[in-house]
């Protein structure tokens, strides 16, 4: 059983071999290969090969195009700061108030520097995978982009002082987000992740009103494409549990701070789990008895259609100990 | 309790930006003192507001709306506060650590100290060690310094910011208490801060016991 017929059997209900290993690796990937962080997430040959020495080495089950949250705005025009050798920051905003909104158009994603180096990574992982591997390319939620244009401060606000023009920036962010799936999709991607962060941060009621409705959106157009969509919501999102599988994704991340079973009874029937143990205190900090234990609490909790990895990203300095013992308890 | 106490109680709970000054300058006319207004009016509303984001109630938008409705009515107080000589429960130097630009959680948390009576010196983002050992020099009754990371690659630093901070000969008079994502209590203790908080409520609880 290869890599791709392991996590669709296992989203389908099926038998298989391994529960999947649906690990988000970023930071991780580029040291394993040697790669300053800039290059990795500015180079796509640097991240798929990272993507795949990785997979390769550690089990994972599905090669991803995840890299930093930056690409689609970067097509906007916002201001990001590259360093050598760590994750990109943003230190402006482009929406600084409401009339701005007018400035900013939707890209094509092929004629914009960042999102096209993400597509290419998707042609690049398709020709050399075949069909060995799942491939995820990734967008942001509109969401989360709106945090990226807006801040998270001024959302925050503006979600209960000024949600019309809220609305409107999601709009646009939507519509940018969604033809960025697209064209990775045909580009060869089998699922689409959608990152979607702050969502946990603003209770069920707000998730109904910003977030949700354009995930859904999002999903929708992603299935029309005839791909599966992976929803990364950062964060505790316990209090959205049960609203989230109504955005349509086939597998929603759950961070560590969440009941995992009750992700899994919540989900049960709608959608998979992933997840879930401690990235930082279990796989960056923790002994491999620790790794093989949160790894173990996780399966038990599992039903039949649940895939497993660290609640969010894997730390760049995880020791390739803990990694290796995170794989061979799902294979015990 | 006076009826207008309560009323700027409603008004931060319920977020009234438009009305919280005219109830505090009522307060005032009304003879109320300003640190009663203070102890019994908007910090009572904060601990209000606090334990409505532990129990599930208020998330992420309420607790900074409620904060900025808070920040309004203090300005009105605060000149009367000085005047008068008042003491603050402590000054604290708060800041994300180097690399990180993440700042709503310490800006929540600054918000939320200043609401319980905290002297609070926010130095920013992506705050240096060599900064952060400036600032303290330059606020040497400083009685707490905050650190704040919201990833793993920039949560190192806030041990090498401790280090900078003893170095410089000043961690014997200062409690550390530390905050972010992918922290916890083991990590906190590791790094040797004094303290250390899972959310911007209970960072008020902890910045207190700190104080003593």
């Amino acid at each position: 059983m290869n890599c791709r017929e392991r996590v669709l059997n296992r989203l389908a209900g099926k038998p298989v071999d391994k529960i999947p290993n649906l690990n988000i690796i970023m930071t991780f990937a580029a040291k394993y290969v040697g790669v300053p962080y800039k290059k990795y997430i500015t180079d796509y040959r640097s991240l798929v090969e990272g993507n795949i020495a990785c997979c390769e080495a550690f089990g994972i089950d599905m090669v991803s195009t995840i890299s930093d949250p930056y690409r689609e705005l970067y097509g906007f025009g916002g201001n990001i700061i590259f360093p050598e050798d760590d994750v990109p920051m943003c230190t402006d905003f482009l929406v600084k108030d409401y009339s701005d909104l007018k400035k900013l158009s939707v890209k094509d994603p092929l004629k914009s520097e960042r999102m096209l180096d993400r597509i290419r990574a998707v042609e690049l992982f398709k020709s050399r995978l075949s069909k060995s591997y799942p491939i995820q390319g990734f967008i942001e939620g509109a969401f989360a982009e709106a945090v990226d244009l807006r801040g998270m401060n001024g959302l925050m606000r503006d979600l209960i002082e000024q949600p019309a023009p809220v609305h409107e920036m999601l709009e646009i962010c939507t519509e940018q987000v969604i033809r960025f799936a697209e064209e990775q999709i045909k580009a060869g991607a089998d699922f689409i992740g959608v990152g979607d962060a702050a969502a946990s941060l603003i209770g069920p009621r707000h998730y109904q009103a910003f977030a949700l409705p354009y995930e859904k959106r999002i999903c929708d157009a992603i299935h029309k494409g005839g791909v599966r969509v992976k929803l990364h919501v950062c964060g505790n999102i316990t209090s959205i549990l049960n609203f989230m599988p109504l955005s349509g994704a086939d597998i929603i991340d759950v961070d560590w701070m969440v009941d995992f079973g009750k992700a899994v009874n919540a989900f049960a029937g709608k959608c998979s789990a992933n997840g879930n143990f401690d990235p930082v205190s279990v796989m960056l900090r923790g002994t491999p008895a620790e790794v093989e234990q949160a790894v173990t609490k996780c399966v038990e909790a599992s039903n039949n259609t649940t895939c497993i990895s660290a609640g969010c990203e894997i730390p760049k300095d995880t020791s390739f100990e803990n990694m290796l013992t995170l794989d061979r308890t799902l294979k015990n | 309790m006076e009826k207008v106490l309560e009323q700027i109680i409603d008004g931060i709970v319920k977020f009234d930006q438009d009305s919280i000054q005219e109830r505090v300058k009522e307060a005032l006319a009304a003879g109320i003192n300003p640190q009663k207004i203070l102890n019994e009016g908007m910090i009572v509303a904060m601990g209000k507001v606090g334990k409505l984001f532990e129990e599930g109630e208020y998330f992420l938008p309420e607790m900074l709306v409620a904060a900025m409705t808070m920040q309004k009515g203090l300005e009105v107080i605060q000149p009367l506060l000085m005047k008068s000589g008042v003491k603050s429960a402590g000054k604290i130097v708060l800041g994300t650590v180097k690399g990180d630009l993440h700042d709503v959680g310490k800006n929540l948390v600054g918000m939320m100290l200043k609401g319980a009576g905290f002297d609070v010196i926010d130095v920013g983002v992506d705050v240096t060690p060599e900064k952060f050992v400036e600032v303290l020099q330059d606020n040497k009754d400083a009685k707490i310094l905050a650190l704040s990371a919201l990833l793993t690659t920039t949560m190192p630093n806030m041990k090498t910011t401790i280090d900078a901070v003893k170095r410089a000969g000043l961690r014997s008079k200062l409690k550390v208490m530390v905050g972010g994502a992918p922290l916890n209590e083991t990590y906190a203790k590791e790094i040797g801060a004094d303290g250390y908080a899972p959310d911007a409520s209970r960072a008020v609880g902890v910045a207190k016991t700190l104080v003593g």
